[in-house]
């Protein structure tokens, strides 16, 4: 019935778009005349149009200008007997718009993998050249960790009900949703299709969905590296990435985006569209960034990083080089990952993709200057590597919200996160003492949240993916645009991230903590984690240079 | 004593444990699961048995109540919002509610648990 139905659709919008070209044609040779109604085109049409087709001789001589490759010719047809018919031409169109989506969603989700190369120059290059192998290698088997265990299961449970999305064909193999009801409401909790892409999730459309996610649940979890760079014991690190791409990021990432409770919000109970968060402020930013605050608290920090007055000391980087072109990579990466999330360039209101693109430029452009110009006004120079880190900041803020707002609502986001990002560095520093090496707490936690609960201010209601979102019709608004009820709906968003995400990414790690511990012995931490926990130093040829006394004495405490 | 022979056999068998309990989900076989968790078990008590052999660590000892009690808190939060919105049925409620939740979410997380962690911290001494 689907197949006959879509044949039928695909059917009339190739009549619909062939008598639109028809009349616009007619309009332009005789203005003056009245648009007449064009009559559907024909078979015999269709076949002459057919027989017009370039010859293979024609081919055969080549084809310099272009106008001879891609014709009628080119269309499949499923009848050599009967030629081609409407049937064959409303297919191809299909196919085709399926065909564009698929290419956008992959090239996208490439360049979002290649944002781990980014991640771990600015970690390496925010951390001492005594770490530089070690930071290096856990972004790099981060990717590992985190693809097998999300193979194994975590895309099951994040996108295992996530069936209906007409840009990639329906995804239909993905039916199948774990739900419970309260107060007279359904909710969905986690999905049930899709373990190791076997069965009938063996289906193109489920396999380009898979890595477009596979590498956005990567990014959550490279941003714990970061806070826990300089003194993660590397096995532990390696357990709790595999635990957090199969469990922590892909639930939350359900009840955001595969179909769960959170957008169901609105469809349930009236929150405007349900929590929306468009490519990941709260399910990929948030979700590292706080489960990075709650590893960071357990694993405590690096010697010499505190006085006894509770004083922080600055510990530099060994390569701001390193640190400002991965900012860069990153940035670019950042094309993928917005634009990219709507999963399709054709199509259900995906050309806004123009305006994504933009978004995302400008509020990493705006973040850069939010940081640089508080820096330089506040404290005197335009620091490097906090310099970078307003760009993230700008970048990760504008992630959520950058699929429904103007150019206007993402430079304020962007700005807004550049301040945001210096202030909260220095509050999880100075307050909270917890020794955080790349700030990856404040640009991915501070302000992943922030660019949620900016989708609920700043959402401008021009928005339009196939007239609905999260199953409820309209455009997603804020509340300066006039719906409260949207930011309601952010706000549940905020706090299941801060009480379950932070809480269950705590517990498990707590757990971890008892079995493997977290954190290298001081002697190792001192060495540096090189050669003790990799067998080899980042930079083998480099001569040390001697550090202060406090970064070098083993406290008392550690060998009593 | 660093990265080891010892820890990269545990991790093997973390993994192997790992991947039969998801074969065992998936194929429904409560055999296969038993058996997979049973070997996750073991790596973790592999874990376990060369932890103290790794050498001490530059951390002082934090009280695990307090830990547990701004655990609770950040859940506690939660659970006010998911409340909240049952409660009332109006934005403005439901947003002040949210607004509420989050407060003690954030009292746990920024307030309870670094002061847990920092208690008896290794840079006081």
């Amino acid at each position: 019935m689907n197949l006959i139905r879509r044949y039928c659709l695909s059917l009339c919008m190739l009549t619909l778009g062939i008598a639109m070209s028809v009349a616009a044609h007619a309009q332009a040779a005789a203005p003056a005349a009245a648009p007449a109604a064009a009559p559907p085109p024909s078979a015999a049409e269709l076949k002459d149009t057919a027989a017009k087709a370039p010859t293979t001789a024609d081919l055969a001589k080549g084809d310099p200008g272009g106008s001879l490759t891609g014709t009628v010719g080119d269309v499949p047809v499923s009848d050599t007997k009967t030629g081609l018919t409407l049937g064959d031409t409303a297919s191809q169109v299909g196919q085709n718009k399926v065909a564009i989506n698929f290419v956008w969603t992959l090239v996208t989700g490439f360049l979002v993998m290649f944002m781990q190369a980014g991640f771990a120059m600015v970690e390496a290059g925010l951390c001492r050249v005594k770490n530089a192998n070690h930071t290096y290698m856990m972004n790099f088997f981060v990717y590992g960790c985190g693809l097998l265990a999300y193979w194994l299961i975590g895309f099951a449970i994040q996108m295992g009900g996530a069936a209906g999305n007409s840009n990639l064909g329906g995804l239909q193999p993905l039916n199948a949703e774990h739900s419970t009801t309260i107060f007279g409401k359904t909710w969905n909790l986690w999905g049930q299709t899709g373990m190791f892409l076997s069965g009938h999730t063996y289906d193109v459309g489920v396999m380009v969905l898979f890595l477009f996610q596979m590498v956005f649940m990567d990014t959550a979890l490279t941003i714990v590296t970061g806070a826990c760079a300089e003194r993660w014991k590397f096995l532990t690190f390696a357990v709790s990435s595999v635990l957090m791409g199969a469990f922590t990021y892909p639930l939350f990432g359900n009840w955001a985006w595969g179909t769960g409770w959170l957008s169901q919000l609105g469809s349930n109970v009236g929150l405007g569209k349900g929590y929306c968060d468009f490519a990941g402020s709260g399910v990929v930013h948030a979700v590292g960034g706080l489960t990075a605050l709650a590893v960071a608290l357990i694993v405590g920090p690096r010697i010499g990083k505190y006085n006894r007055d509770g004083s922080p000391n600055a510990i530099i980087g060994h390569d701001i080089s390193a640190v400002l072109i991965g900012c860069f990579i990153l940035a670019f990466g950042w094309f993928g990952f917005n634009p990219g999330s709507t999963l399709g360039a054709s199509a259900n209101g995906n050309l806004r993709i123009g305006s994504i693109a933009v978004n995302t430029m400008l509020a990493g452009c705006t973040g850069t200057f939010g940081a640089i110009l508080y820096m330089w006004a506040l404290k005197g120079k335009p620091d490097a590597s906090m310099s970078g880190n307003g760009l993230l900041a700008g970048l990760v803020a504008i992630t959520a919200p950058s699929g429904f707002v103007n150019t206007v609502g993402a430079a304020i986001i962007g700005l807004v996160a550049g301040v945001l990002v210096c202030l909260s560095c220095a509050f999880v520093e100075s307050v909270m003492k917890v020794d955080d090496p790349v700030g990856a707490i404040s640009v991915h936690g501070t302000n992943g949240l922030w660019g949620v609960l900016s989708v609920g201010l700043f959402a401008d209601g021009t928005s339009n993916y196939g007239g609905s979102w999260n199953g409820v019709t309209g455009s997603v608004t804020g509340l300066f645009y006039g719906d409260a009820s949207q930011l309601a709906a952010q706000l549940v968003g905020i706090s299941t991230l801060l009480g379950f995400v932070f809480t269950f990414s705590f517990l498990l790690n707590l757990v971890l903590e008892f079995f493997i511990g977290h954190r290298v012995s001081a002697e190792t931490e001192i060495a540096g984690l090189d050669i003790p926990e990799m067998g080899q130093l980042g930079y083998p040829e480099f001569v040390f240079r001697e550090e202060a006394g406090n970064f070098t004495e083993v406290p008392a405490a550690a060998v009593a | 004593m660093a990265a080891n022979t010892g820890q990269g056999r545990g991790f093997v068998t973390f993994l192997v444990g790992f991947t039969v309990t998801c074969a065992g989900l998936y194929l429904s076989n409560k055999l296969l699961l038993g058996v997979g968790l049973i070997v996750v078990l073991v790596s973790l008590f592999q874990f376990l048995k060369l932890k103290p052999l790794e050498g001490k660590t530059a951390q002082g000892p934090s009280p695990i109540v307090m830990k547990l009690f701004g655990a609770f808190l950040a859940a506690l939060g939660w659970g006010i919002t998911l409340f909240g919105m049952h409660l009332t049925g109006g934005t403005t409620g439901r947003i002040v509610l949210a607004l509420v939740g989050i407060g003690v979410s954030l009292f746990g997380m920024i307030y309870v648990l670094p002061a847990a962690f920092n208690k008896n911290a290794i840079w006081k001494a």
